[in-house]
């Protein structure tokens, strides 16, 4: 293990963005680095709430039409090599907002994430639990330690 | 104070923030205009969350439409769940057990603890005092693991159905006894806290007089909730619905409106809410958890409001061959959002997030009806 | 003979200062997981993340286009920083004290001022994504004040930076005076020969005083909380180092527990008279003391939440007469 790769995975800061959805997803994972609990600073985790500091781009929610150009935005903005996650079924296939309806189809989802940005890893769960956070971050440590 | 009147028109500069933001847990824009650091003047831009519910829950079956008002919100999605489905009992006439009536509050009250502490928790962060606000959260984390007891999941229980509570989240001897053992926790640890946050006077200095919402002018804005409860407003709707009939608990208000008077206004409602729950489990009666004996038929439009933990919640629709028509729902967060506006003027653009967090925000309820123009 | 005295010299001199440099880069990281997450009843990360795992895992980040005005500068400016907390330390090891121009208060002064003023141009050059330029239609008809000057958060973090310029790391300046009204000199070999002879001045009333007056001046210069106002969290979010990425955030890390760690240097030269040296055993004294004021520091920031103006002017208005009660009592 060289030292680029030791060194990433001692420090891998991590990013949220939310786009819509209905909230349990964010504070689930909010909570699971913020809360003692769960402290996914021993896994070397950190929050940011900056970009240009970010490795991991955890995303969760049905991307809503407001909601495209932010998080395109945001993923440009973080250097390479970045990673994305797309935690919580809105993000990974649009949610019940998408398929699920009545008379009317919504009309209100771009999503899923997949479609507008790229994805690395998905965390099933609505919604996600803590674990689930940490295990699908964790998951992406091979390929964050095999990047240029 | 009566009024609050901005230090002066002058408008130096506008700093935007959002959609994604540190101090909020949601995405919405809000825009500060400020002069010297001080906001004169909020915009709050919301429909970034406009997920459109009430339009696709038009024509799905009422079973199916209930479960998906669960999803409007993951912070008080019981509440929706109960209340949609209180809707169409009360249009249809259907009894409900006493037993599950009991489920419903303590699974009603212990949304409340929960939605309280993240605010507690939530408050705290935003002040940057990331120990107070970590210590919240490992309470609040002994709540969530009781809701995934009796509802199976942290975040979305679906506990409520028509006629009663999913058998699933009926609570036996052994769950009774585990909710009655981790309120003596709960309380013990919110009691430390609230000691500890009262005791703090750097903590006090940073919360008192900010913000301050004067009581002449929520009820102009209408606003609900605990929001309006810290002006010193005893409204609660819990008083009068009937589910709280056998329960004793008193209506806890605060004089000052601002932060300060929020947050532990929210603290001390959780020790009302831990009474609550110890008197259904002392009192929790015998029986069948769901009615399943009544008929579907055809309704005008039925209504139902009760208290959730950020205000009130308006659920209403008609019902047609089984299916969900018109459906209307007004959450707390609507009516607050003024209110937000408001509470920023005259303060530190460092408190202003701060004044946004104190009236309990919630844009993931209030970002459905409205109507968004694309540009 | 005189040529291999200055070899000498310098060697330990470069010595000393990159032992400080490598010493530094674990003050981070036990603030973090030492203190804080023991605070707060957690586990934390391991040590060496905050403070050398993650500057060199931006090192090996690819370099982004940066969005400001004048990228040159801005891309310039941590480097600026670094050097100034080097010379900062050079300044302070006994070598150099046959330099006088380097090694008298008027320099160190002269060092801390120019970091100062990295921060103000940092804010001002600084146009992240996360404020006006994130695309959102908000500007749009019925939308209040339409036509309004719009500024980027850094620009309030910059106008806060100049506030601090001005009045808030005055309890600093002040601090690092008090010694002078005892040794009557503003260099520091003086000040260090005064103390050998007589005695630290960190025992002398004047000298506890002016001591608290330096540790809130440490805070206040190190911008943490609760004097983090030109990166608190809940507005401006990380204030003037929003738009660095990869090796120019490495530098910004490790700038930050290299000034924590030259801080502490500072305060043991001008308050135990204990100049940093390899040679000498004495330089574990230096390392204490630095130590001992990021575990104060953490403590502090843990239990404080951020202030605001409001909190901030009575705080350095006190600290500030405390100071000149130092200075006055050490004159008398």
């Amino acid at each position: 293990m060289g030292i680029k790769s030791f060194s990433r995975a001692r420090a891998i800061h991590v990013m949220l963005v939310y786009t819509g959805g209905c909230n349990g997803c964010d504070i689930e994972i909010v909570n699971s680095i913020l809360s003692p609990r769960f402290d996914a600073e021993q896994y070397n985790v950190f929050l940011t709430w900056n970009p240009r500091e970010a490795d991991v781009l955890v995303v969760t929610g049905p991307v809503t039409h407001l909601n495209r150009k932010p998080l395109e935005a945001i993923y440009e903005a973080i250097p390479n090599p970045k990673l994305v996650v797309a935690a919580g079924s809105c993000a990974l296939m649009g949610g019940v907002y998408k398929n699920c309806h009545g008379d009317i189809p919504s009309e209100e989802i771009e999503g899923p994430v997949e479609n507008i940005i790229p994805v690395n890893a998905k965390i099933p769960g609505c919604a996600v639990r803590p674990q689930d956070v940490l295990a699908g971050v964790v998951s992406l440590l091979p390929i964050l330690l095999d990047a240029d | 104070m009566d009024e609050k009147v901005p230090r002066s028109n002058i408008i130096e500069t506008e700093i935007p923030m959002g959609t994604v933001h540190p101090a909020a847990l949601e995405p919405y824009r809000v825009r500060f205009f400020v002069e010297d650091e001080i906001v004169q003047e909020a915009e709050i831009t919301i429909g970034v969350n406009h997920r459109g519910i009430e339009r696709i829950m038009e024509g799905l079956p009422v079973e199916k439409a209930n479960s998906l008002t669960e999803k409007i919100c993951g912070i008080c999605s019981n509440s929706h769940i109960w209340n949609s489905c209180r809707t169409a009992e009360i249009g249809l006439g259907i009894e409900i057990p006493e037993r599950a009536t009991y489920i419903r509050v303590i699974m009603g009250e212990l949304e409340r603890l929960h939605s309280h502490f993240l605010y507690l928790a939530h408050g705290c962060e935003v002040l940057s005092h990331e120990t107070f606000s970590m210590r919240v959260f490992y309470l609040r984390e002994i709540v969530m693991e009781l809701l995934a007891m009796i509802g199976g999941n942290r975040v979305q229980y679906g506990c409520s159905v028509l006629g009663g509570v999913r058998p699933r989240c009926d609570v036996d001897e052994a769950k009774l006894l585990r909710l009655k053992n981790d309120m003596d926790a709960v309380e013990e640890g919110l009691t430390g806290f609230v000691e500890r946050f009262l005791a703090d006077s750097v903590v006090q200095s940073r919360i008192t007089g900010i913000g301050v919402l004067p009581q002449k002018q929520a009820i102009e804005l209408a606003v609900t909730g605990p929001t309006l409860r810290a002006t010193g407003v005893a409204r609660d709707l819990r008083t009068t619905m009937f589910e709280y009939d056998n329960f004793d608990f008193n209506v806890i208000t605060q004089p000052d409106g601002d932060v300060r008077s929020n947050l532990v206004m929210r603290a001390l409602e959780s020790f009302e809410s831990i009474k609550i729950i110890r008197q259904a489990i002392a009192n929790i009666p015998e029986g069948k958890v769901v009615n399943r004996d009544w008929e579907m038929f055809d309704t005008d439009m039925n209504e139902s409001y009760i208290e959730v933990p950020r205000g009130t919640l308006y659920h209403s629709y008609a019902l047609e061959s089984g299916r969900v028509r018109h459906c209307i729902i007004r959450t707390p967060s609507m009516a607050n959002i003024g209110a937000m506006q408001y509470a920023c003027i005259g303060d530190q653009i460092t408190d202003a997030q701060l004044c946004i967090v104190q009236c309990d925000p919630c844009f993931t309820c209030t970002d459905r009806a409205i109507e968004i123009i694309r540009r | 003979m005189f040529g291999n005295t200055l070899i000498n010299a310098i060697l330990v001199g470069a010595i000393t200062v990159i032992f400080c440099f490598l010493i530094s880069t674990l003050l981070p990281g036990i603030e973090r997981k030492y203190i804080h997450a023991r605070i707060q009843q957690r586990i934390g990360p391991v040590v060496i993340a905050p403070g050398i795992m993650a500057p060199i895992k931006f090192m090996f980040k690819e370099n982004v286009k940066v969005e400001s005005p004048v990228p040159g500068l801005y891309k310039a400016l941590p480097i600026i920083c670094f050097i100034a907390v080097t010379c900062l330390l050079i300044a302070l090891t006994p070598q150099a004290f046959a330099i006088p121009a380097l090694s008298s208060l008027v320099a160190i002064v002269g060092f801390l001022k120019v970091e100062e003023i990295c921060y103000v141009l940092m804010g001002a050059l600084s146009k992240s994504v996360m404020s006006v330029r994130m695309p959102f239609p908000d500007q749009i008809k019925g939308a209040a004040h339409n036509n309004a000057v719009r500024s980027f958060v850094e620009d309030i973090s910059s106008r806060r930076s100049l506030r601090m310029i001005t009045y808030g790391s005055f309890p600093l300046y002040l601090a690092l005076f008090a010694p002078v009204t005892q040794a009557r000199s503003i260099f520091l070999s003086d000040i260090v020969a005064f103390q050998q002879l007589n005695g630290p001045f960190l025992f002398t009333v004047s000298g506890a005083i002016a001591a608290i007056v330096f540790f809130i001046g440490y805070m206040i210069i190190l911008n943490e909380y609760p004097f983090s106002i030109i990166k608190a969290k809940c507005d401006v979010i990380e204030g003037p180092y929003m738009e660095y990425a990869s090796k120019y955030r490495a530098i910004v890390y490790l700038t930050r527990g290299f000034f924590m760690m030259v801080l502490g240097v500072l305060f043991s030269v001008l308050f135990l008279g204990i100049p940093p040296v390899i040679t000498s055993w004495s330089i574990l004294i230096n390392i204490i003391v630095a130590l001992i004021f990021v575990f104060m520091m953490g403590i502090f920031s843990a239990f404080s939440p951020v202030f605001t103006n409001r909190q901030l002017l009575p705080t350095i208005l006190g600290t500030t007469l405390l100071g000149v009660l130092a200075i006055v009592l050490g004159l008398l």
